[in-house]
């Protein structure tokens, strides 16, 4: 490798270098901050995330393939990153005062996250079944400890030895349908696999390969028959964590998906079956589950089942308006999932765990402002116009027309309208009931801010989704 | 430049509807209501003014792109079939709000912002010419009418607004997927005019014919998917009933009307007579479980299903007659029932009982209040001289001349209105006065006479006069007809 390739490399993943190396300074700074000072590491988080987004944005002008065709920064790779980093930074601004509240505030809860974001933003640029897999597993890591987080609380612990154990059966599922692909194609870039296989691509050798490998990568987005770990892991999970989890790795799994199932090979395996079959199922599963939950993080974490599968339908529905419309609802889904995570985080405060919906009963009557932003990310996770939550779900379904699979979309309407049932059911709870007693949000201007801005994207994107759509057309092609 | 007079009408209520958010006294709340439903009012008084009965073209348009990537346009207009429906509500509008004035003591601000976020997506469904658009102020129509029903209604209020939510959203979603197979079958255009203009497959229209008649069936309410119907108007407010009974009634018919009618003429052709025998099974029946209630909003909303069945009726005869007493119907029907659920509400204010059977002698209590019950009943069976006989009248002279057994139906369910509702009345306004209710009723003051009077005038002016109001449907049904029987306009 000459030094003006080695050059080219860094400088293509210039965004990833300075995000773990930043991680790495505050994991030594974060030594020398005496308690009390802690919000010094979430400013620094923020500004690491941020340099590195600067970062991303300027060297987006051109495709910028890397390490001899592992990496590549490309506009698909750009458009998640940028998702990636919202997430990120808005998990920290929620994170400060959850943090100091359940008593998780060192320096490594920081980096750690910072740490999972690189290995993100490694799975949206990968173009190599291993460099996939260093992403996947830097990111999984990370989240497998963040989820055992609060070391006091049983089900915490509990949450992460599941997805510990869970987490490493998929991957190791992965490696395995990895290493069957490089036995029949010599090779794990997803470039040259199809150039290899000359034959029939219905091998039922590459078949068996293509089922692992989507079974290992279906597990990260949580959707059936691999998502026994989400509603465990999301309930004991801090629940900033949860937060970060339902929109980050799993939009991170939907870049890998994406650029795995569009690769020729994949394409010519007739997989959009085994997707579109996916997707119906875990949508229903999603929908009907959390009809009956009435803890707030285990309901969440069934609806984001269900918004898994949804996504997925713009996966099996392909092509360029398909790609698109996954990306789309995966930037509209971090907006509002964070918005009314934002909100779950912010009632834990003192005796209230913020966990019980019944809890939230009469809330618009003291909160009118707060409650107002409640039901905004509810209907627009229910899909209901003018929110963006609507339009995410409408470009799917166009997607899903303009292939010809009209039935698809049926059942995915049916579907969200189960789906709406349980999101207005907490409208009623927080509009409809009397309080039973006096709620003590803890909104500093952070958590103020987060829901802010997280509310100007739900209905800013449901008003004005053109410059949006273009955004990740765009992003599409490029990919 | 021109004054965009439909943007003006269909947003100002909901500017007024965020300036409300940030007003504490709630009599300043009240006032500044009705102030933004008075001056949409005068804004669609402006816009009848302008009107121009002598075409069927489009009027008052606008369009600027709006997700031009998908071919979204934001397009407004209006023709003589949309343009009485704009009337009636922004009409409805500030009666609602006189009519909430003392009903709704507690969040008054909520409601009012609720009342007016309604009041503009309504208005934007009679408007749009992009049926993108169209459907964003449909389904966003839910969360307001959810928020009305079940923050301020009764006590099963919970249940009747979960029922309107789902089964409307359920219904509204397969109309979703038919407009985006329209949308690729129609050559990429959400453009009403253009998808009007297209000639499709038969086998498409039929399809999309049924995916439309599920979201527009479930709003009408055609039978068998009325059941939300009873609920969400006994527990709705008041002004949720008159919202409900006048303009969202309104707009299944309408929707056939924009858009089964024109853009699936062979499809609305075949199965024309299916669609008659469902709405003489909706007077029918309607009228027959009418009969059986004794809750007076029960009874008035059962009224509700028997006279939207005159009204598709109407509408599937696929004549002149037919559909202009369909169309004019529509209308009466707005103005009749949204007034029959305002008489009752101010009853039940005074009483806080609906039931029909602890009542008795309001004539000796409130004259003026039973007088204006008396025309209002009269009105809904259709007396000579009261608008709906004008528009019954030919929608059965229509109705006789396409299907003489749904015809006879039809005149059934006449006969069963006639029934119900001088049953009610009597047992209401007539004998001596209930025990109960003796020290309880005083007359109508002058807030409640400004709402219920121009309904009154209305229900006379149509019914003596009704020229004006044909003349300006007359066109645009004309029009109508020649699309749905191609361009030879034969029948």
């Amino acid at each position: 490798m000459t030094a003006a390739v080695l050059f080219q490399s860094t400088l293509a993943s210039l965004p990833e270098i300075v995000v773990v190396t930043g991680a790495c300074i505050l994991l030594i700074l974060g030594q020398l901050v005496r308690k009390g000072q802690q919000q010094f590491l979430v400013w620094a988080s923020i500004a690491v995330v941020l340099i590195a987004a600067l970062g991303t944005l300027m060297l987006a002008g051109e495709v910028r393939p890397a390490y001899s065709g592992m990496f590549i920064a490309d506009r698909f790779a750009v458009f998640f990153k940028v998702v990636f980093y919202l997430v990120t930074v808005l998990t920290f601004l929620l994170s400060r005062k959850y943090a100091e509240i359940e008593g998780i505030g060192s320096s490594e809860y920081y980096v750690l996250l910072l740490l999972a974001l690189s290995g993100m933003m490694i799975m949206a640029s990968a173009t190599d079944l291993l460099s996939i897999y260093v992403g996947l597993e830097l990111m999984v890591l990370c989240t497998y400890v963040l989820t055992g987080f609060l070391r006091q609380q049983q089900r915490s612990n509990e949450a992460a030895l599941k997805y510990v154990i869970l987490g490493g059966v998929s991957t190791g599922i992965f490696l395995y349908g990895v290493s069957l692909i490089y036995g029949l194609t010599g090779t794990t870039q997803l470039d040259r696999m199809a150039a290899a296989v000359t034959g029939d691509p219905l091998d039922p050798g590459l078949l068996l390969a293509v089922v692992f490998i989507v079974a290992g990568l279906v597990f990260k987005v949580g959707a059936v028959p691999f998502h026994m770990w989400v509603p465990d892991v999301y309930e004991g999970a801090p629940t900033t964590i949860t937060a970060f989890m339902s929109v980050g790795p799993k939009a991170a799994g939907f870049a890998v998906i994406l650029r795995v199932f569009l690769n020729p090979l994949v394409a010519a395996s007739n997989v959009w079956i085994i997707v579109a079959v996916i997707a119906a199922v875990t949508m229903a599963l999603g929908s009907f589950v959390a009809l009956v939950q009435d803890n707030f993080k285990r309901l969440l974490a069934y609806s984001s089942i269900a918004h898994a599968g949804f996504a997925m339908f713009g996966v099996a529905a392909g092509g360029a308006d398909g790609v698109a419309s996954v990306m789309l609802y995966l930037l509209i889904y971090a907006f509002m999932n964070l918005g009314i995570f934002g909100i779950v985080i912010m009632m834990r405060n003192g005796d209230f765990s913020g966990e019980v919906i019944e809890h939230y009963a009469g809330f618009a009557k003291s909160h009118r402002g707060l409650a107002l932003l409640m039901l905004l990310y509810l209907f627009s996770l229910a899909g209901i116009p003018p929110t963006a939550g609507f339009f995410a779900k409408f470009y799917v379904l166009v997607a899903l027309v303009e292939r010809g699979f009209v039935m698809l979309a049926v059942i995915a309407v049916l579907l969200s309208a189960v789906a709406a049932y349980f999101y207005i059911r907490i409208v009623m709870v927080i509009y409809m009931r009397e309080p039973e007693g006096a709620f003590d949000p803890a909104l500093t201007p952070a958590v103020g801010a987060t829901l802010a801005f997280t509310a100007a994207g739900t209905i800013g994107i449901g008003l004005f989704p053109a410059w949006f759509l273009r955004l990740a057309q765009h992003a599409a092609i490029g990919g | 430049m021109t004054i965009p007079l439909l943007s003006l009408i269909v947003f100002t209520p909901a500017v007024g509807a965020a300036a409300l958010m940030f007003i504490r006294n709630d009599d300043v709340v009240r006032w500044m209501a009705l102030g933004v439903t008075v001056l949409d009012f005068a804004f669609c008084i402006a816009m009848l003014g302008g009107l121009d009965t002598s075409t069927h073209e489009m009027q008052f348009t606008e369009t600027r792109p709006w997700v031009p990537a998908l071919g979204i346009t934001y397009a407004l207009g209006i023709d003589g079939i949309s343009a009485p429906f704009v009337f009636l509500t922004a009409l409805l509008g500030w009666i609602c709000v006189l009519a909430s004035w003392v009903a709704i003591d507690r969040k008054v601000k909520e409601f009012m912002v609720s009342l007016l976020a309604m009041q503009a997506l309504m208005l934007g469904v009679f408007c749009a010419l992009d049926l993108f658009l169209f459907y964003v102020f449909w389904e966003a129509m839910l969360i307001p009418m959810y928020l009305i029903i079940g923050v301020w209604g009764g006590d099963g209020r919970v249940y009747a607004a979960f029922k309107f939510f789902l089964y409307t959203l359920a219904g509204s979603l397969m109309f979703l997927i038919g407009v985006i197979v329209l949308y690729f079958h129609g050559g990429e255009t959400f453009d009403i005019r253009t998808l009007m203009a297209q000639d499709l497959p038969f086998q498409i229209q039929s399809w999309l014919f049924f995916a439309f008649l599920i979201a527009f069936a479930v709003k009408v309410p055609m039978v068998p998917v009325h059941t939300w119907l009873p609920d969400a108007h006994v527990q709705a407010p008041t002004a949720g009933s008159i919202i409900l009974a006048a303009v969202l009634l309104k707009m299944g018919a309408y929707g056939f009307l924009r858009f089964s009618l024109p853009m699936l003429p062979e499809a609305t052709v075949h199965y024309s007579t299916l669609m008659q025998v469902l709405s003489a099974v909706a007077i029918v029946y309607g009228g027959l479980l009418a009969l059986a209630q004794d809750d007076l909003k029960k009874l008035v909303a059962y009224s509700s299903i028997s006279h939207m069945g005159l009204v598709t009726l109407g509408i599937f005869t696929l004549n002149l007659r037919g559909l202009e007493g369909g169309i004019l119907q529509m209308f009466n029907h707005g103005v009749t029932t949204g007034a029959l659920f305002l008489s009752v509400g101010l009853i039940y204010e005074r009483t806080h009982t609906r039931s029909i059977s602890d009542y008795g002698g309001l004539m000796k209590a409130a004259p003026v209040y039973t007088a204006f019950l008396a025309l209002f009943a009269l009105s809904s069976m259709a007396l000579p001289g009261t608008n709906s006989f004008v528009g019954e009248l030919l929608v059965l002279s229509g109705a006789f001349a396409a299907n003489l057994a749904v015809g006879a139906a039809a005149v059934l369910g006449a006969l069963l209105g006639a029934a119900y509702l001088l049953g009610m009345y009597r047992k209401v306004a007539l004998g001596p006065v209930s025990i109960g209710l003796r020290f309880k009723i005083r007359d109508v003051n002058a807030r409640e006479i400004a709402a219920i009077l121009p309904l009154a005038v209305f229900v006379l002016w149509i019914g003596l006069y009704p020229k004006p109001f044909l003349e300006i449907i007359d066109a645009s049904v004309k029009h109508l007809l020649a699309q749905v029987h191609g361009k030879g306009g034969a029948q």
